[in-house]
């Protein structure tokens, strides 16, 4: 036996002599191949954590809302954009983010926020409301102004691509850690990496479930399987895991690991935009800083990321509302929170935003405006990664007002619309020049063809303020009381033909007033005109106006035969608008990069194109447009003391209606068409005024000014002959003029001793004489 | 045995792997600040703004501003944003008591006021980006003060933008009709700007419009 087993001794160490040396060959290779893996995966891990750790698209913001005394806003349309920005109703204000609602006064705690124009703190505030303006602030003592944080309005990312606001951890809501660690990974801060216990509890609630209730993966594991590996589920792909795992948790701290698993989770799809991280999540479920969120919607965030489609609050609310409550009890049986807190949070509802409501809405037509405007100036790349934050001038009120007045016309045109009709809408600031509202297409949430920038269409009478203002450039021989003829006119045209224009109506109205051959929008009178200063010249004023064009220089094209876009026309009337001066359009005010640093500004700028008081001129004939002229119908909707200035435009066989005008603060163009160029059987008139009438009684205008600029004079005219007249006649009116042209005022119509008595006398006496000679 | 010495090799190659890396072993310090809402956001865990620039302050006076003179020097010239010291002779409607009795006009010169003195501290310390950003913050608000569009031109010319500087206070002309001192100063500023162009001719010009404006 003793031999036996000796030579088995002898033979077992004759086999590990033999053996051991290769296995030692092969452990030692193994090893060596080891040791590279884990140095190569121990590079990957550092690389990535340590450098740029994800590409953050670029984020877009409205214009902040500005609060003083003066400022022309209701009350209820201030609650519409603290509702839009996360503000909760409360009783008394006692956090940021707080509003509370009382009769005509709103108390609100600004959330405070930074931008190029400083920052701007959080404070307690109260706001005092008279209709449509703001009548006063109050905070800690008098408050001379204030501002709201801008709404988040998109991002600028690839076609499929990740989507996240960077948190730090000290910014995560009380609960939130204690949440994710209760449900996801218990032992997150004992274990290295990876929690054999976790498993091991995970595979016994596995196995007594019957099913895959608990992944038995770290936050750390899920961290590095998001983060650095695809999703497939092979056994090597879950060692390479729990390699890096352990590997990252040898190099950064648990809050650091923590840090990033927030930023990275995935919490829901938008479309082609993932929805990544925490901040994110809570800006897309509840319009809010992730930091203000209670237990209830932190639960409810937790619960999602075992699978946020699953679990999706908008889509399964039933499912998403018992996964949130099992989360709140499992912080309850941790001891994290009371029963008693548990309760009241489990009867709250979910609390997310509805989608279509301004919180949570999408403005294509607007951001595609940006978009080309910052691909002229930004690489695509920096633009999809780089965190860039850029400031617009967009104001989601009046976008709102904007879509709803496109809305309500489509509504009262009733079967006159039909489905082929679409439409377009460009709001800016008279005198700045901002776009603050854009209109693709009826249907305000297709991103498809965004009519406001692409559809070039003939213009019509939209031309004719072109001609009118060439005309008044020259006061020696025209000023808007010089009579026009409208009568039928005949003028070759291109190869041979002959032109002959004819009047809406189809009826010549003689000599009349310039103004009101504008305000008539009369053709034949236009046309007259313009040939007379010259088509060329016409055409020069269309690109002083801001438009460049080829157009040939036919008379046909005196009545609108060229084409724009309405961001065209809006550019062409913003001239009319502010004063002469010509202010490019702008959206973006701003670019700032992650860090804050500004990258680029947009700044307001001007050139004076038209004299000033000749633009005043061209304003009285616009405003006569609308208070007696084809635009007066816009006075059905909006109050008649509100002076405001504008143009019809109707395109041959009806197939576009326009109309562009202003008011002291705000421009807009309406367009409504069909993309087929079909008829619409609607005139500027009938159609689109009907648009920009809607949009302007709910957008309270200011009036346009009347406060001349110099080298202006009032003269009394003759209101049919248009001359010189003095006030005591019949039919006189004031007019302007430019200075040193004013017609030489009339005689008086009233003697200076009243004749009245004499006369009376007079016919008396040749009475009695009659009598005699009878 | 073995196992065991794997493991420990193991160990022993993952700790030096750990070293080796090239970013050593200390917590990685998230670089950058990050892009959101939420950091622009005083609230939960942001440093507490420094004391803000642009916080408007209610100052009793006017504005005063430095208006070069035809011989090339300056003189300091004391106006009121909004045209005119208040003229409503009529109460206001509602008078709140933290209003302090103020008269409208003088409430909507308020945010106008705050942000031109704003702009003239962030002017003095050279920080004229931010001043050009209030004061085209204040034009939005009055985009017709002339006043305003004399601040932003003198700031653009200050920051070597002639042609603007000129332009903007053409426009600040158009509607200064009736202020003959600003008016003044406004084609004092042309004429400058002009200069600076290198357009004599137009500044001399300019500068015969500003004595004929006073």
């Amino acid at each position: 036996m003793g031999r036996k087993r000796s030579k088995r001794a002898v033979r077992k160490v004759g086999f590990w002599k033999r053996w051991s040396g290769l296995l030692w060959k092969l452990a030692i290779v193994g090893l060596v191949l080891f040791a590279g893996l884990a140095v190569y995966l121990d590079a990957v891990v550092q690389e990535k954590f340590s450098g740029k750790r994800w590409a953050v698209p670029a984020k877009v913001f409205a214009r902040p809302l500005e609060l003083y005394a003066g400022q022309k806003l209701s009350r209820d349309d201030f609650v519409t954009e603290l509702s839009a920005l996360g503000y909760r109703s409360v009783s008394a204000v006692k956090q940021p983010g707080q509003m509370s609602v009382a009769g005509s006064r709103v108390d609100v705690y600004t959330r405070g926020f930074q931008s190029f124009e400083g920052s701007e703190p959080a404070q307690r505030i109260s706001v005092r409301f008279s209709g449509q303006q703001v009548t006063g602030l109050s905070g800690n003592g008098e408050v001379v102004m204030a501002r709201i944080e801008p709404l988040m309005i998109g991002g600028i990312y690839p076609a499929h691509n990740e989507d996240r606001i960077l948190i730090r951890l000290d910014q995560a809501p009380p609960y939130l850690v204690e949440a994710l660690v209760a449900v996801e990974d218990r032992e997150f801060f004992q274990h290295f990496g990876v929690s054999p216990k976790g498993i091991a509890r995970a595979a016994y609630v596995n196995v007594s479930a019957g099913g895959v209730v608990q992944g038995g993966s770290t936050l750390t594991q899920q961290l590095v399987k998001n983060f650095y590996l695809n999703s497939d589920r092979s056994l090597i792909r879950k060692g390479t895991e729990a390699i890096m795992a352990v590997l990252l948790e040898l190099h950064y701290s648990k809050e650091a690991i923590l840090e990033a698993y927030l930023n990275e989770v995935f919490l829901g799809q938008d479309g082609r935009r993932a929805v990544h991280g925490f901040g994110l999540a809570s800006q897309y479920y509840f319009a809010q800083p992730l930091h203000e969120l209670e237990l209830h919607q932190v639960a409810l965030l937790v619960g999602m990321v075992k699978g946020p489609s699953l679990f999706n609050p908008r889509r399964q609310p039933e499912r998403a509302k018992k996964r949130r409550d099992l989360v709140i009890q499992m912080l309850e049986e941790q001891g994290v929170i009371t029963e008693e807190q548990a309760g009241l949070n489990i009867a709250k509802p979910l609390d997310v935003t509805v989608r279509g409501t301004m919180a949570d809405t999408s403005y294509p037509a607007f951001m595609d405006l940006i978009k080309r405007q910052l691909r002229a100036d930004y690489q695509d790349e920096d633009l999809t990664s780089e965190g860039l934050r850029i400031f617009t001038s967009f104001d989601p009120l009046l976008q709102l007002k904007a879509e709803q007045a496109v809305e309500t016309a489509f509504k009262r045109l009733g079967d006159r619309a039909g489905k082929e009709m679409e439409a377009a809408m460009v709001v800016t600031g008279a005198q700045t020049g901002e776009v603050l509202a854009l209109v693709g297409g009826r249907n305000p949430r297709f991103s498809g063809f965004n009519r406001a920038l692409d559809a070039s269409r003939q213009i019509g009478s939209l031309i004719k303020p072109a001609v009118f203002l060439t005309a008044l450039e020259q006061p020696q021989r025209y000023s808007l009381i010089t009579p026009v003829d409208d009568s039928p006119i005949t003028l070759p045209a291109e190869q041979g033909k002959t032109w002959s224009p004819q009047n809406y109506s189809r009826v010549s109205h003689g000599l009349v007033p310039l103004h009101e051959a504008l305000s008539r929008s009369y053709n034949q009178a236009t046309v007259r005109l313009g040939v007379d200063v010259g088509v060329d010249k016409v055409l020069q004023t269309v690109e002083r106006m801001g438009v460049q064009h080829n157009w040939p220089a036919y008379p046909a094209m005196l009545l609108g035969s060229g084409a724009m876009t309405p961001l065209q026309v809006t550019d062409m009337y913003q001239t009319l608008a502010s004063g002469g001066f010509n202010t490019p359009l702008r959206a973006i005010r701003n670019v700032l990069t992650a860090e804050g640093e500004q990258l680029s500004r947009y700044p307001f700028k001007v050139q004076q194109r038209f004299d000033s008081a000749t633009i005043f001129l061209m304003q009285e004939g616009m405003s006569r447009v609308m208070a007696e002229g084809t635009g007066r119908s816009a006075y059905n909707q909006i109050p008649s003391d509100i002076r405001l200035a504008g143009k019809t435009g109707t395109t041959n066989d009806l197939r576009d209606s326009w109309f562009a005008g202003f008011s002291d603060d705000l421009l807009a163009v309406a367009w409504l068409g069909r993309d087929d160029n079909g008829q619409t059987r609607l005139t500027g008139a009938t159609g689109a005024l009907q648009i920009w009438s809607a949009f302007m009684a709910e957008a309270h205008p200011n009036s346009l000014s009347e406060v001349p600029p110099g080298d202006i004079g009032y003269a009394w005219v003759n209101r049919l002959t248009g001359e010189g007249s003095d006030p005591s006649c019949p039919d006189t009116v004031q007019m302007p003029f430019r200075a040193g042209y004013e017609p030489l005022p009339g005689p008086g119509c009233r003697p200076l001793i009243d004749t009245a008595p004499v006369k009376e006398g007079a016919g008396r006496v040749m009475d009695v004489i009659r009598g005699w000679l009878q | 045995m073995d196992s065991k010495r794997i493991g420990l090799l193991a160990g022993c190659i993952m700790v030096l792997a750990g070293c080796a890396g090239s970013g050593g072993s200390i917590p990685v310090v998230d670089s950058g600040r990050p892009v959101s809402n939420e950091d622009m956001q005083s609230g939960a865990g942001m440093p507490a703004p420094t004391q803000q620039q642009t916080q408007p302050q209610q100052t009793d006076g006017g504005v005063v501003v430095l208006v070069p003179d035809g011989e090339g020097g300056s003189s300091a010239v004391e106006s009121y944003p909004l045209d005119s010291a208040p003229i409503s002779s009529q109460p206001s409607t509602q008078t709140p008591a933290s209003s302090g009795g103020l008269q409208e006009d003088e409430q909507l010169a308020g945010p106008v006021l705050a942000l031109l003195t704003s702009a003239r501290q962030q002017e003095s310390g050279g920080d004229l980006s931010s001043a050009s950003a209030s004061l085209e913050r204040a034009l939005r608000i009055a985009p017709r003060e002339p006043q305003v569009l004399f601040r932003l031109a003198q700031v653009r010319l200050e920051q070597g933008d002639a042609a603007q500087a000129e332009q903007l206070a053409q426009r600040g002309l158009s509607y200064a009709s009736g202020r003959p001192a600003l008016q003044a100063s406004l084609w004092g500023l042309v004429a400058d700007a002009r200069e600076r162009q290198g357009n004599s001719a137009g500044a001399a010009q300019a500068r015969e419009r500003a004595k004929v404006a006073l």
